[in-house]
């Protein structure tokens, strides 16, 4: 597996002509009468998580199939490492995906399901002739990404006896197999036990660390606020908001509780700011809709010593469902 | 291409469908062939006609063949595994032509293991019954290597229903319907046009001494035309639908 510091310096320069990782520029689906992805742009750099977030029916899953060939757009477009996808020379062996939970035919082993794949994929023929070379270079990789999610065992058991996380990771191999740089994955944690999100977590991670991008979708924040760097927000098939995580975290609009002796004093210097807040209890203030550390400093500089901080958090979900929520029109 | 080709025909061995489809054809063709074999008298099964109905039960293998088409893709999207599939090969005609090839070879596998079954026992039979045979050495010929050959084409056939269908019951149930009521109905009915049916051309592959029946040729090149339509057709609409 190469990492980006391993790449030599020309396939760097190549790579950075290819553009951003993932383009979506005003791309626009419409099936019949619904308008499932309208006007959508943004774009993902190499080596991050984003998250893909939005209520059910926001359009994420129409949005990542037309980044797949799977869903032809009605406008704008999609490009992958600069391309359209079907243009790619070999796409599974730079972008990876799982789509659903359960892509498997019952009756076939994991193994099986993943060795068709792995052929279909044509991979370097490993030595011996036209028929066996493949056949064993398809089963090195097969091997090798059953281990990855720990599924040797069951590999040659059918699918429909595997438990729901199993399944998971089953798809996960069948995305691993080209060894891609960008995994795109649709609300993988729905229906996986705690230890199985962490699990998929820690993966994600680490996959990230090698200088990989990640695209995830979820319409619960909370499922993926421990793995994403930064987040695309979509509703209605629109753009709600593109950031940070981090800056989502500022962003919320809750209050902030403060105790301080002399909290009149510190009323006056923060109405000086621009903040309102109301005085509670003679020493305690509740301000709104500052982030707390800014309340912290102005008491810094004021010198007024503080003895209680408390940021009354909505939590991030609540920052979530307000971006979500319905538009008065 | 070979790397489609190696894939579906992978899928093909990996599950145990064509195998419950090689068992039910292998059943039905033994049954046939034993009940035309058994019951009729001697005198009776002396007949031309008769022997070919006796010995020919193996082209009863173009309807299973069919479904190892039919199945070929149908699973494919009644079970999801078309998106897997369709990520990792996006031009989605290279898949389908894997799977017309793949099929076309199993198709004619089952047609080879049931003219094979179907003469084989059929002709022990007649022989223990110490009846002559009354088939002309060509006629034999068409019969062992006109049924792998429409099987086949059968085969081939499935996909393409299946491609335009895409429901499987739907295709399953469709393709039942026309080979065994329409096209039956259909040729008994307006015997003029009954050598053009599917059926009715495949029966020219096989030296069917019926009146309606084209020549061999003709019969061939027919069959060949409804598979390459309906492959056309089927493989146009896969690649134009959203996979959803």
């Amino acid at each position: 597996m190469a990492t980006a510091s391993q790449l030599a310096p020309k396939q760097v320069a190549a790579r950075a002509a290819e553009g951003p990782v993932v383009l979506a520029d005003h791309l626009t689906k419409r099936f019949g009468d619904l308008l499932a992805v309208d006007d959508l742009s943004f774009s993902l750099d190499r080596g991050a998580v984003t998250g893909f977030l939005g209520p059910n029916g926001a359009g994420k899953t129409t949005t990542l199939r037309m980044l797949l060939h799977l869903v032809e757009p009605t406008g704008g477009s999609a490009l992958v490492f600069g391309r359209r996808y079907q243009d790619l020379e070999r796409p599974a062996a730079r972008v990876g995906a799982v789509l659903e939970a359960a892509d498997f035919h019952p009756g076939r082993s994991g193994r099986d399901h993943l060795f068709s794949l792995a052929l279909a994929l044509g991979r370097e023929i490993d030595g011996g002739d036209w028929f066996r070379g493949r056949e064993r270079a398809a089963a090195r990789r097969v091997d090798a990404v059953l281990k990855l999610v720990d599924l040797t065992n069951a590999g040659r058991r059918r699918v429909g006896g595997y438990s729901l996380g199993m399944r998971q990771r089953l798809g996960l191999a069948g995305a691993l197999l080209g060894d891609p740089d960008l995994l795109i994955l649709d609300e993988p944690a729905n229906g996986l036990d705690p230890e199985g999100v962490r699990w998929l977590r820690d993966f994600l991670r680490s996959f990230a660390a090698d200088g990989k991008t990640v695209f995830v979708s979820s319409h619960v924040l909370a499922e993926v606020a421990q793995t994403v760097d930064d987040v695309i927000i979509i509703n209605k098939g629109r753009l709600v908001t593109i950031s940070p995580l981090a800056e989502l975290t500022e962003r919320r609009t809750g209050t902030v509780h403060v105790r301080a002796r002399g909290a009149h004093r510190l009323q006056a210097k923060l109405e000086a700011e621009g903040l309102r807040s109301s005085l509670l209890d003679g020493d305690e203030l509740v301000v709104e809709g500052a982030p707390s550390a800014r309340v912290g400093e102005i008491a810094c500089q004021a010198g007024i010593p503080l003895h209680e901080l408390v940021p009354e958090s909505s939590s991030l979900e609540d920052v979530f469902l307000e971006l979500t929520a319905e538009e008065p029109s | 291409m070979t790397d489609q080709l190696l894939a579906e025909v992978r899928k093909m061995r990996s599950t145990r469908t064509n195998l419950g489809l090689l068992a039910g054809m292998i059943a039905l063709i033994l049954l046939t062939v034993l009940l035309n074999g058994l019951i009729p008298k001697a005198h009776e099964l002396a007949t031309h006609d008769n022997q070919h109905a006796l010995l020919s039960a193996g082209t009863a293998a173009a309807i299973f063949a069919a479904l190892i088409g039919v199945m070929a893709i149908t699973s494919e999207f009644r079970h999801g595994t078309i998106r897997p599939t369709f990520v990792v090969t996006p031009h989605r005609t290279r898949v389908i032509t894997a799977k017309v090839v793949a099929s076309l070879l199993m198709g004619a596998l089952f047609g080879l293991a049931a003219i094979g079954l179907s003469f084989g026992v059929g002709y022990a039979v007649l022989t223990i019954r110490d009846i002559p045979l009354e088939l002309g050495t060509g006629h034999v010929i068409w019969l062992l290597l006109g049924t792998p050959a429409m099987t086949a084409a059968w085969a081939a056939l499935g996909v393409g229903l299946g491609a335009v269908l895409r429901n499987q019951v739907f295709a399953v149930i469709g393709l039942i319907v026309w080979a065994m009521v329409i096209d039956n109905l259909l040729r008994g009915l307006v015997p003029s046009i009954g050598g053009y049916t599917p059926v009715g051309a495949s029966a020219a592959l096989v030296a069917d001494p019926a009146d309606y029946v084209l020549a061999a040729a003709a019969g061939g090149l027919l069959l060949l035309g409804y598979v390459a339509a309906l492959v056309a057709a089927g493989a146009l609409l896969v690649a134009r639908r959203d996979v959803t």
